[in-house]
């Protein structure tokens, strides 16, 4: 396993002291074993970058809690009146939705910005495992978006948001936006991957503010003008927000947390390729 | 050989605003800028009217429908997102130093600034017509006077005047195109949104209220609703107490921000 | 079962034909060539020769369409990931988290190639020493220098003893105490055995660093050798002397007597205004020179010894593949057949050469080109059969990477 007595040298200055790799028998980068401290690592990295950005990450918070008390303050009374509940039990996960998403796209263009830089080849040359970095940045971004929503749900708490389901319901609600906000990254991702202009990336933008306005969490489906009410009840938010709903104030959970699983496996389907190839070219040159 | 340094002619103030208008409004023509300006007046009028019609209209106090009651909000924010558009520009400008080499050359100092309002004045206009397209389409109509709806349409560019005004000084300032959009956006939506622009005053929670009818979006969407006019009364009639609040925060607006940009970008380090 | 490293061969890198296209951009043709272990090679060319796309292909960045390339024994096609355990790789922009402290940057490039946390935190602080970054090391790498930053690039590449370094322009836009302080880094590379491959623009420092030296230029390989070696072929040494007045030059020339050989002797026309001669014993030959001049009482501005450096070689080599047709010109000394002396000119001036036909009678076909009376196996092949005179072509085979000129043929 060593090479050491291939060499003859003697000299052991400073730089290179006598470190060789951490040799084991399975010794090949691509093995499962590698995955999950490689890609720990390369999370922590992400988290570590992203925190040191003080500024971003306040206004992707202070954004989203902005919005919500906006809403609240437009929107709240109508829609108590027409429900019968307050109307936080639809905007809080709403906008714990919009946060989710319009991170997204800062990791898009952190990721563009890698790429420009040559750290992500200088990782590709490095003997980690081949999926490790395209995973780290999904894994990175699940930590920030349960942040993202237990920063907005203090807010909500604020507001007089309260968790009515007790305490298993109210833990996993907190982890719900996870699986559709993770398949939104992906999106984007794969959009970063294989375009050249931050335009392209920030257009993302448009999409979420046309699900966060169509969605039933900002005002109830009957509102909407009848052709629409099927789009908006199907869309992928509405049952992110749905579930939630369900969860913490009561209602069905199940069907509305399996269609977003649907809509999320599907996102996650359709890019996971497109996805692993455009980070290998993005890593590779040619 | 020919002579490489030939006569230099002179300088016309006039041709060089105008070289550096058409240089700022070229490359939106190409690169996709101009899509966005279209774009985004859509975006806000599907994004607001579709949900709230039926949600609104029952609160809309007797105007003829909720579109009438909406459009001046809509034209608002799409004039706020085309001069967020220009302070993005005086910030590039000023990043990449070129605004440092137009201070070097024979070009009078308020030329560069005079250009870049044209060229602001040219996205509003945009932004201004594709509204009033849209508003057309879902029911918006001018009821009035011609006089009021030229009035309508001043104001709400000069609206858009003072802001691209207030954005470039941000912009020129700042230094920092990226952190400058970010920073400029959500007030103008928490300012829009907690407007008389929606809904009416009342709908808000008592505490609000106060805020809320005399922050200056409201005051706008008082006076633009007076000038279009509409079938029914409700839109109140147009008098001197109905435009001149708009106007005092207009002029107190340019009164502030002129000077202070004329003074950033005279300034000759 | 792990694969076996370094099974038969020495040798650190091995090249073979090797080719890559991107599109229709052919970026290397079919280029060979070998580090051996512990050696320095460097990588000269142009931009755009290809110089990157070999290291890109090297540290598995890239494919080769055609061709074999080895890295510590590991083939780079089918065992890249072997590849990636043995190298160190920096490019020419610094590739570290810029956010990250040096410190952290290092413990995290150290944990990713599977050192343990405390391991990685003792080669970082070992790392920050040796390369002088410790009071560095708790800021973040966007806040230093040109020069720091290069260095951190190469301490995270060092956290794990590599076997092949790969440097690609290395010392690019830095100040000349950090480029020294690289020049030291690849010498203690070589100490510790380890491979370099080291590409750069910067003539000397390719000259001070390099055991050998490809040149490279539009993906292929144009000429190998020690810079030595490639300094002698563009010419040997020769003693330039610059007379105060015109008109003393026969003076001098009859001054020098048996210094100035005869063919420098002819060469000097009414319009010259130096004197160039060759200088077999370097220094010596120059200070003979001086003396006798200083005898006859001639006053010089300049003299001087001139050895073609390492940009003239490389001019000399890229221009020549570039087509440059103002090559070489054969004249006959004698007037009747092609056999005998003729004096070859280069370029216009004239580094005395001297070509032997080696068939008289036919002008065309092989000629031995001798040069200062060493022998470096040239060939002369000339164009137009029946006239020695005029340009010819010259071929040169001094080794194995034969280089071409191509020279027009005058009618």
């Amino acid at each position: 396993m060593s090479v050491a007595s291939e060499d003859k040298t003697t000299v052991a200055r400073g730089a290179f002291g006598d470190v060789r790799r951490a040799a084991s028998g399975d010794a090949t980068e691509s093995s499962a074993r590698r995955l999950v401290p490689h890609t720990s690592i390369l999370t922590a990295r992400l988290l570590r970058r992203w925190g040191r950005d003080p500024a971003t990450v306040l206004e992707s918070l202070a954004m989203p809690v902005a919005l919500l008390v906006t809403v609240n303050i437009v929107l709240g009374n109508g829609i108590s009146q027409l429900t019968g509940h307050s109307a936080l039990y639809g905007s809080v996960p709403l906008i714990a939705m919009v946060g989710a998403m319009s991170g997204s796209m800062v990791g898009g263009i952190g990721l563009m910005r890698e790429r420009t830089d040559g750290l992500l080849s200088r990782l590709w040359v490095l003997p980690v495992h081949r999926a490790s970095g395209l995973l780290s940045r999904l894994a990175a971004d699940a930590v920030r978006i349960v942040g993202t929503t237990a920063v907005i749900m203090c807010a909500g708490l604020v507001l007089g948001f309260r968790f009515r389901q007790g305490i298993l319901a109210s833990v996993a609600w907190l982890f719900v936006p996870i699986a559709f906000g993770v398949a939104f990254t992906m999106a984007v991702v794969t959009l970063a991957l294989y375009t050249a202009n931050t335009i392209v990336v920030e257009a993302s933008e448009i999409v979420w503010g046309v699900l966060m306005f169509f969605c039933t969490g900002f005002v109830p489906t009957h509102e909407y003008p009848r052709w629409l009410q099927p789009i908006v009840q199907h869309q992928p938010i509405s049952y992110v927000v749905e579930a939630m709903r369900g969860l913490s104030l009561g209602g069905p959970v199940l069907a509305p947390v399996v269609a977003m699983l649907l809509w999320s496996a599907g996102i996650a389907a359709a890019c996971a390729i497109p996805m692993a190839i455009g980070y290998r070219k993005a890593s590779m040159r040619g | 050989m020919t002579d490489i340094a030939a006569v230099r002619p002179a300088t016309s103030t006039v041709q060089q605003w105008w070289v550096l208008t058409v240089r700022v409004i070229k490359p939106t023509l190409r690169n996709g800028e101009f899509g966005t300006q279209v774009a985004a007046p859509i975006m806000f009028t599907v994004n607001f009217y579709l949900p709230l019609k039926q949600f609104m209209g029952a609160f809309t106090q007797g105007t003829s429908s909720y579109a009438q009651y909406l459009m001046p909000l809509i034209a608002l924010v799409a004039i706020s997102f085309a001069a967020i558009s220009a302070a993005l520009r005086s910030a590039t400008d000023s990043v990449q130093g070129i605004d440092r080499r137009f201070k070097a050359s024979p070009i009078a100092p308020l030329t560069p600034l005079a250009a870049r309002m044209s060229a602001s004045m040219y996205r509003c206009c945009i932004a201004l017509v594709v509204s009033l397209a849209c508003g057309y389409v879902i029911g918006f109509r001018f009821y009035g006077h011609v006089a009021h709806t030229v009035g309508f349409l001043l104001l709400v560019l000069l609206i858009g005047a003072v802001l691209a005004l207030l954005g470039d000084l941000i912009g020129a300032a700042n230094k920092n195109p990226e952190a400058t959009t970010p920073l400029l956006l959500p007030p103008i939506f928490v300012l829009g949104l907690l407007s008389a622009g929606l809904e009416p005053v009342e709908r808000f929670p008592s505490w609000i209220r106060g805020f809320v009818r005399n922050q200056p979006v409201s005051q706008y969407v008082y006076a633009l609703r007076a000038l279009a006019g509409d079938s029914t009364p409700a839109a109140g009639a147009v008098s001197w107490s109905v435009i001149s609040p708009p106007l005092i925060w207009l002029t107190a607006g340019a009164v502030i921000v002129l000077p202070l940009h004329v003074l950033v970008s005279t300034r000759r380090r | 079962m792990p694969k076996r490293r370094m099974p038969n061969s020495d040798n650190a890198v091995v090249v073979d034909g090797v080719r890559k296209t991107f599109g229709s951009v052919v970026a290397l043709a079919d280029i060979s060539f070998k580090v051996g272990r512990g050696e320095v090679l460097g990588l000269l060319g142009p931009n755009g020769a290809g110089k990157t796309t070999t290291v890109d292909i090297l540290s598995t960045l890239t494919r080769p369409d055609r061709g074999h390339a080895e890295v510590a024994g590991h083939d780079v096609a089918s065992d890249p990931a072997g590849v990636r355990r043995s190298i160190m790789l920096t490019g020419q922009q610094v590739a570290v988290d810029d956010m990250l402290t040096g410190r952290e940057n290092l413990v995290m490039f150290g944990r990713l190639q599977g050192l343990k946390k405390s391991q990685a935190r003792s080669r970082a602080k070992d790392l920050l020493d040796h390369f002088d970054l410790v009071d560095a090391a708790d800021r973040s790498v966007g806040t230093y220098s040109g020069g720091m930053r290069r260095r951190i690039d190469i301490a995270c590449g060092l956290v794990v003893r590599p076997e092949v370094v790969f440097l690609d322009e290395p010392t690019t836009g830095l100040d000349p105490r950090s480029r020294q302080s690289i020049w030291e880094l690849v010498s203690d590379f070589k100490e510790a055995g380890i491979a370099t491959l080291l590409t750069t623009q910067y003539l000397e420092e390719a000259d001070a660093l390099s055991d050998r030296i490809i040149v490279i230029d539009h993906g292929t390989i144009i000429a190998e050798g020690t810079a030595d070696e490639l300094k002698e072929r563009t010419g040997a040494t020769y003693c330039e002397i610059v007379p105060r007045d015109m008109k003393d030059l026969p003076a001098m020339a009859e001054a020098l007597g048996s210094l100035l050989p005869e063919q420098n002797r002819a060469a000097l026309t009414a319009g010259s205004d130096r004197i160039a001669m060759p200088a077999a014993d370097g220094p010596n030959t120059l200070a003979e020179a001086l003396y006798l001049l200083n005898a006859a009482s001639i006053e010089l501005v300049d003299i001087a010894l001139r050895r073609p450096s390492l940009d003239d070689v490389f001019l000399a080599l890229t221009s020549r593949e570039n087509g440059d047709t103002s090559a070489m010109r054969v004249e006959p000394e004698e007037s009747e057949g092609p056999s005998g002396r003729h004096r070859l000119e280069r370029n216009g001036d004239t580094p005395v050469t001297r070509v032997e036909v080696g068939e008289p009678g036919d002008a065309s076909g092989r000629h031995r080109l001798e040069r200062n009376g060493d022998t470096s196996a040239t060939r002369v092949e000339v164009g137009e059969p029946g006239d020695a005179s005029g340009r010819h072509r010259l071929e040169r085979t001094a080794d194995t990477s034969a280089t071409r000129s191509d020279a027009e043929v005058l009618p």
